[in-house]
């Protein structure tokens, strides 16, 4: 810090990139970036594209920069289905699941939605960790838009989502015998599926978490999510072995619409309403979160 | 442009660097609670630009609620401010682009290097990513941060920390900076270079406003001064105004003799002094209210003949006047209390 140079006039060195930077074309060039290369003081802010392209690889940056983190992240899911449909192979021959012809194939789609849960979490999680660790106070006093920090974060989390989705399907059909009926094409619409669903969901967790900022609240949150609504949807067993009354939380449960519809895809059956349910249901979770979260950003704690 | 309205406070708007005299920040009647908490009431004052407004006060006394309010991080609950002639709750976003804020605790990005912080501020305030790396580059240069550029930031000691948030405040060119107890856990070496840059950065036109818990800092830099108690403004003007309204000037006169000291005692009663005698050293010190008043003193001195072994005035410290301040604060807080 002891040579006070370069600190406003617009210096020689981002000078003589002037020229340079319009031919390499830089990857996010707006028109008319040439003209203030070299004049910091036009650097007053960034387009929406950039900010949520420069936010969402920071985020994916993160995330994936620890190949030992990705390994054990990745492992996870494919080690609880292998346990589960081992340990609860016998389902497998109740009414309701023996027309999957394995309890893999009934489980298995269930295991796409559950990850998707899962990773909304993280994104809830990760916002709240964000706030802590002060880079969200840094966002709050840059000039960029409220949306383009929570759109990354959903965005970020997305792209994650698909790599674990990919390898937990490539796993299971490779060493788990999990034999997809719908076929390549009934596969992806399973995933695409999940996806949107689980993009839904991120909004969901990101409105908590820029509603409370609390680590204990999501915690709480993400219990209930993961244990009570995933136990009592159809992702485990068919509803109609279910005592009835949780047969009735099953019927409302909103996960239930997203599990039947990702297994009819994948497994090559006709989904019915539960396809538009779910993604009625997953846009509305989109829509709804992203207005709280956007209003509660801005407003301090 | 904000109109030029000096008339609210004439005292914050003189300065001794580039300052314009146009007001940069504006804060009219601004108050914050946090439920029972008032963290801010009744606080107008006005920043020129270019000029450094320092802001002291006690633990808790408001400052970084009224940084990050200024810093469009924090809403206001009464009051209004603006800051380059926008209002802080309705253009927060054109204020954004003119500011730049160093938080009190560090916000950087730990995931990332200390370059890879500065490429994303310098990306997401609309730098091509070529210009941005040149940018960081610079930076980390300028803060020292050369050998630790690629190293992740989550490894890096306290001080590290402020000097990358420091940098990240420099990628563009802020009309308004804050720095929010910029040189808490700096080294010595880092602080001066601090002082250095915000001096320049002032001379360069640069509106700052710091807030500190070291007098020496804002009687280096500021050209203003605002303390703060328990949420309300209770001093402002340049450290001089400060210190010659509050301080008192302290002459210390030292004497051969017992005699001489006990005589000089009540010589200084009789000229409306309240001296205090050092009976060992043969010290005679008195508090001397206003600048004219060591005249007397002198006079009675010499025209009894009285041998003197030496004479020395000292000049208020910016301390004495804090302190001063504070205990007033305190003293008037049961009948101030809104
Ligand atoms: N988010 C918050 N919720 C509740 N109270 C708050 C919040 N932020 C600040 N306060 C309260 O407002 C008052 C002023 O706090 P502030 O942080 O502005 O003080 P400060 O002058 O910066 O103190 P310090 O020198 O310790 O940094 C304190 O009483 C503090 O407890
Ligand atoms: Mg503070």
């Amino acid at each position: 810090m002891s040579k006070p140079r370069h600190l406003r006039s617009g210096a020689s060195k981002t000078g003589s990139s002037k020229t340079s930077s319009s031919k390499a074309g830089s990857t996010n060039a707006e028109p008319g970036d040439e003209d203030v290369v070299g004049d910091r003081t036009e650097w007053t802010g960034s387009s929406l594209r950039t900010q949520v392209w420069v936010l969402t690889t920071r985020s994916l940056r993160a995330a994936f920069g620890d190949p030992r983190l990705v390994f054990f992240g990745l492992l996870q899911p494919v080690v609880l289905l292998l346990l589960f449909s081992q340990v609860f192979s016998g389902v497998g021959s109740l009414p309701g699941v023996a027309q999957y012809q394995g309890y893999i194939n009934y489980l298995m789609p269930a295991t796409l939605v559950n990850i998707a849960m899962i990773t909304a979490m993280g994104a809830g999680a990760g916002l709240v960790a964000e706030t802590y660790s002060g880079v969200i106070g840094r966002f709050r006093s840059l000039p960029i838009a409220t949306g383009s920090v929570l759109l990354a974060r959903t965005f970020a989390d997305t792209a994650r989502l698909a790599v674990q989705l990919v390898a937990i399907v490539v796993a299971a059909v490779l060493f788990l015998d999990f034999a997809p009926y719908g076929g390549p094409l009934g596969l992806a619409a399973a995933v695409l599926l999940t996806l949107f669903v689980g993009w839904g969901l991120s909004w969901l967790f990101v409105a908590i978490a820029t509603w409370q900022r609390s680590i204990e609240l999501m915690q709480a949150v993400s219990f209930i999510a993961t244990y009570p609504l995933m136990f009592s949807s159809s992702a485990y067993m068919p509803l109609q072995s279910m005592p009835a009354w949780v047969r009735a939380v099953a019927t409302v449960n909103p996960l239930t619409y997203a599990i039947d519809a990702a297994r009819a895809l994948a497994l090559g059956r006709v989904p019915g309403w539960s396809l538009p349910m779910a993604v009625g249901l997953a846009a509305v979770a989109a829509l709804g979160g992203g207005a709280i979260a956007a209003r509660n950003f801005r407003r301090s704690a | 442009m904000p109109e030029n309205r000096t008339n609210a406070l004439g005292p914050l708007s003189s300065s001794r660097t580039g300052a314009t005299g146009l007001p940069r920040i504006e804060v009219v009647d601004l108050g914050k609670s946090y439920g029972p908490v008032t963290a801010l009431t009744g606080v107008t004052l006005s920043v020129a630009a270019g000029s450094v407004l320092a802001v002291l006060g006690h633990n808790g006394a408001g400052k970084t609620t009224l940084v990050d309010i200024l810093a469009t991080r924090t809403r206001p609950s009464t009051g209004s401010a603006t800051v380059c002639g926008f209002d802080v709750t309705r253009d927060g976003h054109q204020v954004r682009r003119r500011i730049a804020l160093t938080g009190q605790f560090a916000s950087i990005d730990e995931t990332l290097t200390a370059r890879g912080n500065l490429v994303l501020v310098a990306r997401l305030m609309g730098a091509p990513a070529k210009a941005a790396r040149a940018r960081a580059d610079e930076l980390i240069e300028l803060f020292g941060l050369v050998e630790a550029a690629d190293r992740v930031s989550m490894t890096f000691s306290g001080g590290m920390r402020r000097r990358l948030d420091l940098a990240a405040c420099l990628v563009g060119s802020p009309k308004v900076l804050f720095l929010d107890e910029p040189t808490t856990g700096l080294d010595p070496v880092s602080r001066t270079g601090l002082w250095t840059t915000v001096r320049l950065l002032a001379r360069e036109g640069t509106t700052v406003v710091l807030t500190t818990q070291y007098l020496e800092e804002a009687d280096r830099l500021a050209d203003d001064l605002v303390v703060l108690a328990a949420g309300a403004v209770v001093a402002s003007g340049t450290p001089t105004e400060l210190k010659a309204k509050v301080g008192a000037r302290t002459a210390a006169v030292t004497f051969p003799d017992a005699w001489s000291a006990r005589w000089a005692l009540e010589e200084f009663t009789r000229l409306g002094l309240k001296p205090v005698l050092d009976p060992d050293a043969y010290v005679v010190t008195a508090a001397i209210p206003a600048a004219g008043q060591i005249v007397p003193l002198v006079r009675a001195l010499d025209q009894y003949g009285v041998t003197v072994v030496d004479l020395t005035v000292t000049e208020p410290t910016l301390d004495e006047v804090y302190l001063a301040l504070h205990r007033a604060a305190w003293d008037t807080a049961t009948w101030e209390a809104p």
